[in-house]
């Protein structure tokens, strides 16, 4: 499965709505649609499809306020791995 | 036992020390002494000696503190609000409770901005059943209850407290519970009563794991108090070990369920410090139980247990006729002795519900299934639809009413989602009035946003599923049960 689809997978799955799907520039936090706990579990979550060492106390909220920004997160990481 | 001089000494003892420090901000005993006595002077000359409630309103912020002690200083009980609560919330509390005055931060600062230090300042004596603080939780019909405190209950609770947890000026108290939830009242009142220090840890805060860290590394802790929910939360980054805090000596857990995969965690990558687990509703005055979990006590039990009761509190064990089951049986958990408040303000109808006198003490029909094995309590559960969900009481009645009472719902039921043990999210399963022509995310947004003027943030559900009608049970009500079974 591509990044794109794994993270939109997760997110549809925290937020409930494939809202997260139509609209990659949606504001998670602001709209309401992630809490801290479940922003943490996504984290720990793609940390484990991607094989990726993401420590959930590194990544900063703002880097993660879309599912376009999470999306060019992963890709950046994974490159970098 | 004075509770106001035995902080006021510390004014004198250890000036600079530092009482309470919040976002960066810090507030030394001095500081806390000079100008709690400033705007209990202002309290005493703006309002009647009437013991009326004033509602401080912010969040961990040094101000309240100072607010706090001002009250208690000029004889007025307190009432914590979070600053982020909507403002119809904020007003049916002060109405319900007949506030004379709103004290928010600001408005603190003006005070003690204009206000000149008054050598000869005397405290007005509290009677042993006066009003200390009131604080409101969820209610099952949409409207919050306040919950009274006097004073005897408050030093109590600490007379218990403060050897119980060896708590001294050399301690640390790290909260994360809000002022509004009365776990807080234990890491505020233990640490200025001792002299020590109190670090507390804010909203945005726990929103940023990054941030949290960086407080808690700097922190010095030496106690952390805290619900499950808060160290779950902290355990999900591996780098959450003795290593990041190497001061603490204790874990003080309390205000929900502590599942036992907490305890392994907490205990292997903190070997070197205590795990206290805790328990009692804000009714009786922030716990009325408590024990040392260790590796044995795992080993042997689970649930986890809350442990025993504190001296001179009664925790009985009652079937539904309210009398006493048979030792080892499963019944309601009924809280009976001094620590147990004097009902909620203003709502004689509900304190008559929960509340009644028993061998000539106060005592509280918890609402909690418990029982008692090897001379320890057991919790197992409500009775009813409270849940706790990451630490906070809610009522489900109480999101319930609120979404009836938005415009287009005729039928809302929320269901709690759980995971393993505790409550994961809230959904709410809605029947609208009329169609719209929004789609459901659109709808869903709308609805979070009205309620979002009503209830606070933690009580908005996660997840809105729009139905045309509910399964329903024989009796004619919605089916929770099925509703759920869709949620899996």
């Amino acid at each position: 499965m591509s990044v794109n689809e794994t993270v939109l997978k997760h997110l549809e799955r925290f937020t409930g709505t494939d809202q997260v799907r139509k609209d990659l520039n949606i504001d998670l936090f602001g709209e309401r649609l992630l809490d801290s706990l479940a922003s943490i579990e996504l984290v720990l979550a793609l940390s484990e499809d991607f094989s990726l060492d993401l420590a959930p106390g590194d990544v900063d909220r703002d880097e993660w306020a879309t599912p376009q920004k999470i999306i060019d997160y992963i890709n950046a990481r994974a490159k970098q791995a | 036992m004075d509770i106001i001089k035995q902080i006021d000494h510390w004014a004198q003892v250890q000036p600079e020390k530092v009482a309470h420090k919040s976002s960066g901000q810090t507030l030394s005993y001095q500081e806390l002494f000079i100008q709690s006595n400033k705007l209990a002077e202002y309290l005493m000359q703006a309002l009647p000696n009437d013991n009326s409630p004033i509602v401080i309103l912010g969040h961990k912020h040094i101000e309240m503190t100072i607010g706090f002690i001002a009250c208690a200083k000029s004889g007025h009980p307190y009432i914590p609000l979070e600053n982020y609560f909507p403002e119809q919330r904020i007003k049916t509390v002060v109405d319900t409770a007949q506030a004379s005055m709103v004290l928010t931060v600001e408005k603190i600062r003006d005070v003690l901005d204009g206000a000149k230090e008054n050598l000869n300042f005397t405290p007005r004596e509290r009677k042993q059943d006066d009003a200390w603080y009131i604080i409101f939780t969820s209610g099952s019909t949409g409207n919050p209850k306040g919950v009274v405190i006097p004073r005897s209950n408050l030093e109590n609770f600490l007379n218990w407290a403060v050897p119980e947890h060896k708590v001294t000026r050399d301690t640390v108290i790290l909260g994360q519970a809000p002022f509004t939830f009365d776990v807080s009242i234990l890491d505020l009142y233990c640490s200025l009563y001792q002299g020590g220090t109190l670090v507390s840890v804010t909203k945005d805060e726990i929103a940023n794991l990054k941030e949290l860290f960086h407080t808690l590394k700097n922190s010095n802790a030496t106690m952390w108090v805290s619900t499950p929910s808060f160290a779950r939360l902290c355990l999900m980054d591996q780098s959450f070990s003795e290593d990041m805090i190497p001061t603490l000596s204790r874990f003080w857990l309390a205000g929900e369920a502590l599942a036992p995969e907490i305890c392994v965690d907490l205990l292997k990558r903190f070997p070197k410090t205590e795990l206290w687990n805790a328990y009692g509703p804000t009714e009786a005055t922030v716990a009325t139980t408590s024990v040392e979990i260790t590796k044995d006590i795992l080993a042997k039990y689970n649930p986890v247990p809350i442990g025993y009761a504190m001296p001179g509190t009664q925790i009985l064990i009652h079937d539904q006729d309210n009398r006493p089951v048979l030792s080892g049986e499963r019944g309601e958990i009924i809280i009976c002795g001094p620590n147990v408040s004097v009902g909620y303000i203003n709502r004689p109808d509900l304190t008559e519900r929960a509340f009644f006198e028993l061998n000539g003490q106060r005592a509280y029909h918890t609402g909690d299934w418990g029982r008692y094995k090897d001379g320890m309590v057991f919790y197992e559960g409500r009775m009813d639809f409270q849940i706790k969900l990451h630490g906070y009481r809610i009522e489900l009645g109480d999101i319930e009413s609120n979404l009836h009472a938005l415009t287009n719902i005729q039928d809302a039921v929320i269901i709690p989602v759980m995971k393993g043990e505790h409550a994961d999210y809230l959904a709410a399963f809605v029947i609208m009035k009329t169609k719209t022509d929004q789609s459901d995310f659109e709808n869903m947004q709308a609805m979070k946003k009205e309620l979002a003027q009503r209830i606070p943030e933690y009580m908005i559900p996660r997840k809105f599923i729009f139905l045309p009608e509910f399964p329903m049970t024989s009796n004619g009500k919605a089916d929770r049960r099925k509703l759920a079974e869709t949620l899996q």
